[in-house]
């Protein structure tokens, strides 16, 4: 009996803590706006012209590259990567575009044989989108 | 314990294997191509050779397990799914029993209560358990079309899309990852946890399970974790699909410890339990019509009987009959 009460309080404590989730993060969303300013008015000089990684590395691991830099540009506002070289670049799609823009199917060509379909053209515009 | 561990410790020496061939040995082409056809060959071969051998059984006897009013008289209503007459009903039975595992649904726990009373009641969990591990691993199965064709046909596709359709995390989120490591944990788990499953259970019921579980394991870390470039994986199951013997690419070693674990299952398949995917098809107490009344079933090893007919016996002893003042049916 004990048991099964345990299992209905901590099943109940679960589901409370689910619903007010979305409300933690909004009571938390205060100190994000404070780091965001703290980072918009940090001058960094940005550059765009390196890569910021070995080929077998973004190869594979790219998207998740892609994934760390938009939470972190978008939900905390820091938009300077420092690479492991020491160059910093800014957070963006246009950075890796700048020099990968040259292949129009540079993303396509991969993504369409591994049949992959990643959401970022869902607002982005792509490189076959522009003339 | 000694069942669970054996099994357990036999996996994880079989994932060294490759890891160590690969890493440390090079042998990329032993296990990425000639490993695979092997395994595609002894798990094709052997699975027809085990149906073929099943299928030549003779059924001696009509033995269809039944829970329902089986077909009688007009007015008495007839349960068709539980006790079928055709073989339509029959086929549906067998179906319903591979896709939903209805007699699974119907299982019972039996327990004592308070000293001496037994007590009986319904325990689905091993059902859904099932359910959900064997539906997980054929959408996972299907979803690795991905791999194998250049462009996959559209069912697939939406199907694919349908198992990601949370929309969490960026190598979109699989609800039949989560789904199927949930459930062989509980089936794991369901066999250690209870002493009389433990005493029932053998190591061939842990292998396969521990198995799965490590390629299930090796599969999503490849795709959330440890990242491996797909590129040559598709370009290797594309040639592997079309017999070609190109070596291949530079690929991660952890991705032929997952073929390798995978060609393990495909080699141990037709001599395991595992086997029961086919055997469920041949099931006689769930493939056969419960119409023993209606029709004759003949046993197939039963030696032909000579039968003496009346005629016969007439037409031999018809003068002496005659004799007899015997009445005769022919003059």
């Amino acid at each position: 009996m004990i048991r099964t009460k345990t299992m209905i309080f901590l099943g109940l404590t679960l589901v409370l803590f689910a619903s007010f989730y979305a409300f933690l993060q909004d009571g938390m969303a205060e100190k994000t706006t404070q780091q965001t300013a703290q980072y918009l008015h940090q001058p960094v000089s940005v550059d765009s012209t390196k890569c910021i990684a070995t080929k077998e590395f973004m190869r594979a691991n790219h998207m998740r590259v892609l994934n760390e830099w938009r939470n972190s540009s978008v939900r905390e506002g820091n938009r300077i990567f420092l690479a492991p070289n020491g160059s910093k670049l800014e957070k963006s799609l246009n950075t890796c575009l700048g020099c990968h823009k040259n292949n129009k199917l540079f993303c396509f060509n991969c993504h369409m044989y591994a049949n992959v379909k990643p959401k970022c053209w869902n607002c982005h515009i792509s490189a076959m989108e522009t003339p | 314990m000694k069942k669970a561990l054996m099994p357990f410790f036999m996996v994880a020496v079989l994932a060294l294997i490759p890891y160590v061939g690969v890493r440390y040995a090079g042998l990329g082409y032993l296990f990425g191509i000639v490993l695979p056809y092997t395994a595609m060959t002894v798990l094709i071969c052997g699975f027809i050779f085990r149906m073929a051998d099943w299928m030549r059984r003779p059924v001696p006897f009509c033995i269809p397990t039944t829970c329902g009013q089986e077909k009688s008289l007009d007015w008495i209503k007839q349960d068709k799914l539980e006790s079928p007459s055709s073989f339509l009903y029959a086929a549906a039975r067998v179906l319903s029993e591979v896709f939903f595992f209805r007699s699974l649904f119907r299982n019972t726990r039996s327990e004592l209560h308070k000293g001496s009373n037994l007590t009986y009641g319904s325990n689905k969990w091993l059902w859904l358990g099932g359910l959900a591990f064997h539906w997980s691993l054929l959408v996972i199965m299907l979803r690795h079309a991905r791999f194998f064709f250049i462009m996959v046909p559209d069912a697939l596709q939406y199907l694919d899309d349908a198992d990601r359709f949370l929309d969490v995390t960026l190598p979109a989120f699989y609800m039949t990852d989560a789904l199927v490591l949930a459930a062989v944990t509980f089936l794991v788990l369901r066999r250690i946890r209870d002493a009389r499953m433990r005493v029932i259970s053998l190591p061939s019921d842990f292998f396969p399970l521990f198995l799965i579980l490590a390629i299930i394991l090796l599969g999503i870390s490849m795709r959330y974790v440890t990242k491996v470039d797909v590129m040559p994986v598709k370009a290797l199951m594309l040639n592997l699909l079309n017999f070609s013997f190109e070596p291949p690419g530079e690929i991660g070693t952890l991705f032929y410890v997952h073929l390798f674990l995978i060609c393990v299952l495909a080699i141990y398949f037709p001599f395991s339990k595992l086997m029961h995917m086919g055997g469920i098809f041949l099931s006689p107490t769930r493939n056969q019509c419960n119409n023993s009344r209606a029709k004759r079933h003949r046993n197939p090893w039963n030696s032909d009987i000579k039968f003496r007919t009346y005629a016969e016996y007439e037409d031999d002893y018809r003068d002496k009959m005659k004799k007899a003042k015997l009445p005769v049916e022919k003059q």
